[in-house]
Parts: C-alpha cells; structure tokens; sequence
C-alpha cells in the first residue's frame, strides 16, 4: 500500500477544519467587502456542514478513520481520530452553526460584522472541530486555546462597562484553567510516557509492562477534570457562566451555551470513559465511601455530586433571574447537569448494556440541550432585536404581538422540560431510564440520582412557565407595542423550533447514531487499535 | 539538588501566582495569571526530566534514546518533545496575556477604577 493512497482515504478527517480555517482567513482577508465577506462565511458554514456529513457518512458506513498528520506514525506524530462519537459531536456542531451564522448576518450590527464578526467566529468552529477530532492530549489543550480565544473577544464584543468586566473575569479564568490543563498534561506525559490519548490508554491498561505507576495518574487526571468541568459550566465552576452569556451577542451565547459547553462534555466522555477507564489503582483508592479499583469508580461520585449540584443550583438560580439571557444562562447550568448525571451513574456500573444506555443518555441529552437552548437564546436575541430589552419587567404579551417568535419558544421550552413528542421527551425518558435501570440493578445512589432528576426537572418547568407568563403573556408592554420584527431572524428561530420536532419524530436514526457513539466512546481497544500506536513494541 | 532547588523555585511562583490572582487590583490579577502559567511552562519543561546529553547531533545526542525511557544508560539525551511543548505554550500564553493587558486598559476605560471591587459592584 502506497503512503499517498493512505492519505487520500483518510483525508476526509480533516475536512472540517480545513474548511473551517480557509473560510476564517477569507473572511478576514474580505473584510473590507461586506457583502463578499458575508457570503463567503455562509458559502463557508455550508461547507463545513457538507464536511461533516460526509466525514459522519464514511465513519458510520467504514468505521473509525484515523488521520496520522505528516503520516508520522503514532505515537510519534498528532493523530486525528474520527470515530462516531467525534461524528456525533461534530454533527450537532453543524446543525447549531448553521442557524447560527445565517442569524447573525442580520442580527450583528453592520460596524460589529465588519470588523472582526465573522473570522472571530469560524475560528472559534475550527477549535471546537480541533477539540473534536484530536487524539492528541497536547494537541487538545492547543485547539482549547483556539476555541477560547475568539470567545474572549465575542464575551467584550459589546465592550459596554458589563461585557468588559464579564470579559475580564472569563478571560483570567480560563488562562487559569489553561495553566492547570498544562500542568497535568505535563504530568501524565512524566508519568505515562506519551501525550498520544490510545497510547496512555494502551499503556494504562498494562501499568507494570510499561513501567508506570497508575495512581499518579488519577490525581492528574482528576486536575484535567476540572478544567473540562470549567469549560462545561458544572457547578463548583459554573459562576463564569451568566455574565459571560449576558455579555456576548445572542448568536454567540447560544453558540457558547450549545456547542462550546459539548467541548467539555466530549472531553469527559472522550478521556475518561474511552482513555482513563483503562486505568485501576491496585488494591482500591483507600478513601471512605469509594470502593472499586478503577479510575471510573473515583470519577462517578464526583461526577455525580457535582451533577446534582448543577442541577439544583443551575435550577434555583434560573428561577430567581428577571431577563430572559439570565434565566436561559443559568439553566444550561442546570442542563449539563443532566447531561453529566447519566454519565455519573454509570461509571459505577459494571454492566456493558448499562453503560452504553448512560453514555446515549448523555448524547442525545447533549443534542437536545445544543438545539433548544440555541433556539432559546436566539429568541431572546430576537425579541432584543425586536424591542430593545430582555428584562421582563419591560416585556409582555409578546404573544399577541410576535406570535410565531412565541411559539418557536413555546416548542423550545416544552422541549427542555421534555413533552413527547420533541427532542427533549427521549433526551429525559434515557436520563431517567438510565437511573430506573441502575436503580434496579442496586447501584448505591441511583434513587438519589433520580430524585434529583425529578427536582430539576420540576425547576425546569417552574422557570421555563415563569419566564413565559412574565414576559410573553400578560398585557402588551408600550416596548413591545412599537417594536417590529425581522422576519429572517423568526425565520431561523422557527427553523430551529422545526429541527427539534423534528428530532423528537424522527428520532429512530438519531438514536442509532448516538449509540454507534456511545459504542465507540465505551469501546478502549477498537480506538487503540484505529489509532494504532503500537509501532515501538512492534519492530 | 537542582531537582530540589527547582521544586522550590516552582512552588513559590505557583504560590505567588495565587497570592497575586486574590488581589483586588486587576493588573496584580493579571500578572498572578501570567505567573502562574510561567510557572507552568517551567513545570512542563521540568517534566522531560532534567538530566541526559543535549538531543542534537555533534553535541552529544549519538545515541538518541530518552532518558525518562527505563535501563536508557548513562548515555541518554534529554527529552527534547517537552521543550517543543512549551515553546507552544509560550506563543500561547503570550498571546493571551497580551489580550488580558489590553483587556485591563479598557476595563480602566469603561470603569474609570483599577479596583475590583468597585468593578463588580457597578
């Protein structure tokens, strides 16, 4: 077999990026044409979208494909994984981005789009693809940096005194968080010998073979946790979130909301349910209240206290809150919560079925949660558009006045509170079969685990009815009475509320898609052996 | 001993790194963060190990096998890859706290106050 042939087949992985990154410079390059910009970021979204179809149709049809960069071999060089987790994640990229950027083209004022809008914004898809498709530790810190940096500027794109201090404080807290990643990425490379994420799940798995010592191992990658729990919003490292999310223009809130905060959650799924599950401490952790030896049975209890946690704080906070960014800010808290908390249960649990059920759980909650809390943020974008305020002292009877933008909202808030037949109904039916499941296969802490489900889901309902009968019921406001309505913005919120009825009708495929995902992400040896890193041992 | 010396030198920056993030003046704020992922960045090449030949041709680095690899001999180089990890790092965190200090001026700008408190309170 020829190297170039290799290359040609695999190439595919690194299409999204690819297009990612031309369409970031041409924007940059154009920025002095508004209208060739403007279609050049659309043209390049679309293509970003026909990317990962096709990288999503080869990797379910053929399997994981795996792209070794400058074809050094692994674990020598940065190898990029696709497999259907990483198509899963990306996927729901897309579909969110797409909507995104057609709506910032007419939201985002015409000074805000000429000077930085639209490269700041494929940057951020670049980082957010990189994050994906790496299988490269250092590497994935490096794509984090990417990510962030764009964020940065979006979070101060107002530059008002609030975007700037809410930009201050997300920016000091990330470099913080980048100094942590560094830190245990610098370990586990001491410690394990590789930076290559099969090859530390290769050598975990056979400690003594290798030489290493697993428990080092464990407080490192615990460190790494909790900068992924910083990127994803868990609570004790949510409190960056509201200001940020208030800050930023809606479009790039509901990007950050939607996808960024996947980042983390793939993260988690990626390195500890795919990476460090391969590792055990001989002879228990020794701690109270966590038995088991392998890295996963210290992981669960603290992933599921902070999940609870989310969940309930997240929830309490959204239910106080008095503008619709607020409220929608600290319910993606409580959200990722419910995503986190399958994944908690089920890295106790020993059978296989189980564990796969958990991870589609947190999958298909990751999806819904991308599609309705984007839509959500992008109504409140609109009715800012609109009227000029989010608070909802200064709003009512949008109803009457905006019907269509109230019921794309009404579809989104029935859908985060989970009502059959759209997205959100299958998203909790797992969260909670998963806890019934667990709960009957007497896994410690899984009536704990739905109790708190059911609290947050009564939040959910508690805020979502608030936010609905003090700011779009009620008497017609004079602020809602003069305001008008861009019918594309409605357009894309109306598109998105189809998309999660959607979702929830046709939801077979979505789920067969998620659980060739939670196999891929459950399955060490098949990514090792995609990977392949293996080469010094061999010759 | 340098080991020892090192470690030392690591937990004060580490230290003082957070002394400073606690402070209520955003530009000591700022600088606790890039001393902080300074010290970060000397952790990171520390990790490579600190003993072994330098890994360049001519210099000493004939027998190319890392010296954190187990039984490498007394002939081993230095493991070069955390050095090109850094110097990644480094651009990285350049950047960044260039954007920080820029972040600062306007903070000063929008706020007329340097003070965190008085920022937050607004």
């Amino acid at each position: 077999m020829s190297a170039d042939l290799a290359v040609s087949t695999t190439h595919v992985v690194i299409a999204p990026m690819l297009v990612a990154l031309v369409t970031a410079v041409a924007t940059l390059a154009t920025r002095r044409h508004d209208r060739l910009q403007r279609a050049l970021s659309l043209l390049g979204v679309g293509a970003y979208a026909v990317g990962v179809a096709v990288l999503a149709d080869r990797v379910l049809s053929g399997g994981t494909l795996t792209y070794q960069l400058s074809a050094w071999p692994a674990p020598f060089g940065i190898s990029l994984v696709a497999d259907a987790l990483a198509a899963f994640m990306l996927s729901l990229a897309a579909l969110v981005t797409v909507a995104l950027l057609v709506f910032s083209v007419v939201y985002v004022d015409e000074q805000g789009q000429r000077v930085s809008y639209h490269p700041l914004f494929h940057f951020m898809l670049l980082g957010v693809s990189g994050s994906f498709l790496t299988g490269d530790v250092f590497n994935l810190f490096v794509w984090f940096e990417v990510m962030l940096m764009p964020s940065y500027v979006f979070v101060a794109f107002y530059s008002g005194p609030r975007h700037t201090a809410a930009a201050l404080q997300y920016t000091v807290l990330n470099l913080f968080g980048s100094a942590l990643m560094l830190v245990s990425i610098g370990g586990l490379y001491a410690t394990t010998g590789t930076l290559n994420m099969a090859d530390i799940a290769r050598r975990l798995a056979a400690p003594a073979e290798f030489g290493i010592d697993p428990a080092p191992v464990l407080g490192l990658s615990t460190i790494l946790l909790v900068v992924f729990a910083l990127k994803a919003g868990i609570v004790p490292f949510h409190f960056w979130v509201p200001p940020a999310y208030r800050a930023a223009p809606a479009p790039v809130s509901a990007f950050l909301a939607g996808v960024t905060k996947k980042v983390g959650i793939y993260a988690i799924v990626r390195l500890y349910f795919t990476v460090f599950a391969a590792g055990a401490v001989e002879g228990g952790l020794g701690l109270p209240a966590l038995s088991g030896e392998s890295f996963l049975a210290f992981f669960g209890p603290v992933l599921f206290a902070m999940a609870l946690a989310s969940m309930l704080v997240g929830g309490v906070g959204a239910v106080s809150r008095d503008a619709l960014d607020d409220v929608f800010a600290y319910s993606s808290i409580s959200q990722v919560g419910f995503i986190v908390l399958p994944l908690a249960v089920v890295a106790t649990v020993s059978d296989p079925a189980l564990r796969t059920l958990g991870v589609v759980a947190a999958l298909v909650y990751s999806l819904n949660h991308a599609v309705a809390k984007s839509l959500l943020f992008l109504v409140s974008g609109t009715v800012y558009d609109a009227t000029g305020t989010i608070e909802f002292e200064r709003l009512g009877g949008l109803t009457t006045r905006f019907p269509v933008l109230s019921g794309s909202f009404f579809v989104g808030s029935l859908a985060l509170v989970g009502i059959p037949p759209l997205s959100g109904f299958f998203g909790k039916l797992l969260v909670l079969d998963t806890g019934g499941r667990a709960l009957a296969a007497g896994t410690p802490g899984a009536g704990l685990a739905l109790a708190g489900a059911l609290a947050g889901a009564i939040f959910t309902i508690a805020y979502l009815s608030r936010t609905w009968s003090q700011g779009f019921w009620g008497e017609v406001t004079p602020l809602v009475e003069h305001g008008s309505q861009s019918s594309v913005l409605v357009g894309v919120v109306a598109a998105l509320a189809l998309v999660v009825v959607a979702v929830g009708i046709g939801f077979d495929p979505v789920y067969s898609f998620a659980e060739s995902a939670a196999r891929a992400a459950l399955d060490t040896d098949a990514y090792v052996d995609a990977v392949d890193p293996g080469v010094v041992a061999r010759e | 001993m340098t080991q020892v010396i090192l470690a030392a030198v690591l937990g004060l920056l580490f230290a003082l790194g957070t002394f400073l993030i606690l402070r209520r003046d955003v530009v000591r704020v700022v600088w606790g963060v890039t001393i902080i992922s300074q010290a970060a960045n000397v952790y990171l090449v520390t990790m490579g190990g600190l003993t072994g030949q330098s890994p360049v041709l001519g210099h000493g680095g004939e027998h190319p096998v890392a010296c954190s690899v187990p039984d490498a001999g007394a002939e081993c180089v230095t493991d070069p890859l955390v050095q090109a990890l850094v110097l990644t790092a480094i651009v990285i965190s350049f950047g960044t706290t260039a954007f920080a200090l820029v972040l600062t001026y306007r903070l000063y700008e929008e706020h007329g106050t340097l003070n965190l408190g008085e920022v937050t309170a607004e």
